[in-house]
């Protein structure tokens, strides 16, 4: 069966935003990679909070591997 | 993970940062003070329903700026305290592939199905939300913004946000929007039955904008949650002059009324800690637009999705809104989830639980 330019184009312009998608993220990911700080250099040993507002430093997560992902509510 | 894990000694925190998205489900808006912030924190460990433990960034965002200003970043940190891993978007898969090389594999593996959330629905406000009509605002940019808080003052139960078009953001001359939002967490509403919201706006020399001053519309219902919204045409605005905006609004908890004169200062200049707001009129979800955006998480691109791919808030109501018991939810399964999001999960909505 021959499809016709109606039907390719449209099938075309979403492979080709698929795959500018994916590109962007390799690209925001290999950025994240080169800035600071880098993977092999310390994390900064700043002060946050516990959710009940007791002051962390960063510091004393030591001593284990540990496991940071950013979130939010939304 | 952590299930896995936590027994060989890793250790496990999300990090609560500025809101990426204010204004979804939930109409969360951005904290002004820590305690805010960390109430903000314990109301995402309710509705994730996880136990990993949360850490909260601190009011000046001095985490999110040293480690890359990305919303969902991610990294593994040896015991020494050094990066050995980093990656601008969480990818659970690959943390667990980290792990095993960095500490070991584990014997059995959780799968998320092993896994029983105890998962909470977004805040409610106490009033009902869809009374105003919204401002349908184009593509904006939250612009730095300082509220002046004072001790033993009234909470803002109202917030401001302040965003501007990329005209006034690059030549001075566009568009400026001004929305005060009700902060669930306050869970106060808009009292109708006196004045209604006004704003002002002490212009200095070199500053013009049309409408300095601006009264909200009376409403007819005594209260409700709605923001109340303005879009102002700003003819000049030289990015080192800061703008003083004073708002008055009376607002209501269920004990007492408050009348509130609070004042903030305006820059123009991008706020990168304010998050992009998103949805028609920012706060409800489009259908079609809600349904194609999950759609678009699943690899597979055959129009639907499954369980693990939807978002958590719908998890608990799968099998309600897989009407025809596919395990799938398709486009117009969607649809009504949207729906449904847009009815229940706005502060204000009747139910949490739909209709069976």
């Amino acid at each position: 069966m021959r499809l016709s330019a109606f039907f390719l184009l449209p099938l075309i312009v979403a492979l080709q935003g698929q795959v500018a998608a994916q590109q962007g993220k390799k690209k925001n990911e290999a950025d994240f990679v080169k800035e600071k700080p880098a993977v092999g250099e310390k994390l900064p040993d700043l002060t946050v909070y516990s959710p009940d507002g007791k002051e962390v430093k960063l510091s004393s997560l030591r001593g284990s591997h540990v496991v940071l992902t950013f979130g939010c509510l939304t | 993970m952590y299930r896995d894990y936590g027994p060989k000694g890793v250790k496990f925190f999300f990090i609560y940062k500025s809101l990426a998205h204010p204004e979804l489900a939930g109409n969360y808006v951005q904290p002004f003070t820590l305690e805010e912030r960390l109430a903000h924190a314990r109301q995402a460990q309710k509705q994730l329903g996880a136990t990993v433990p949360w850490i909260v960034d601190a009011m000046d965002n001095r985490l999110k700026h040293a480690l890359g200003d990305r919303p969902n970043s991610e990294f593994i940190i040896d015991p020494k305290g050094v990066i050995v891993r980093k990656r601008a978007w969480s990818f659970p898969a690959e943390v667990r592939t980290d792990l095993e090389t960095l500490v070991g594999k584990v014997e059995k593996i959780t799968r998320e199905e092993d896994v029983k959330l105890n998962i909470q629905l977004p805040l409610k406000a106490p009033a009902e939300r869809g009374v105003v009509a919204r401002i349908t605002r184009p593509r904006m940019q939250a612009i730095e913004m300082k509220p002046v808080i004072k001790p033993k003052a009234p909470p803002f139960y109202a917030k401001l946000r302040a965003e501007v078009d990329a005209d006034l953001l690059q030549t001075g001359e566009g568009k400026l929007y001004l929305g005060f939002h009700l902060d669930p967490f306050h869970e106060a509403h808009w009292n109708n039955l006196t004045e209604p919201l006004e704003y002002h706006l002490s212009l200095p020399d070199g500053v013009k904008i049309a409408k300095s001053k601006g009264t909200a519309p009376k409403v007819k219902a005594a209260s409700d949650s709605d923001p109340r919204e303005f879009l102002l045409d700003v003819e000049e605005w030289p990015d080192d002059k800061p703008i003083t905006l004073t708002v008055t609004y009376s607002a209501c908890t269920d004990k007492t009324c408050h009348v509130v004169k609070q004042e903030y200062t305006l820059n123009l200049r991008r706020d990168r800690d304010g998050g992009g707001a998103r949805g028609v009129g920012a706060g409800f979800w489009e259908p079609e637009e809600f349904a194609r955006q999950m759609l678009a998480r699943s690899k597979r691109n055959d129009g639907k999705v499954n369980r693990k791919e939807v978002m958590g808030l719908i998890l608990p109501h799968f099998e309600h809104f897989d009407a025809n018991k596919d395990d799938f939810l398709d486009l117009e399964e969607l649809k009504v989830v949207s729906e449904w999001l847009n009815k229940h999960h706005q502060p204000g909505a009747p139910a949490a639980k739909p209709k069976k």
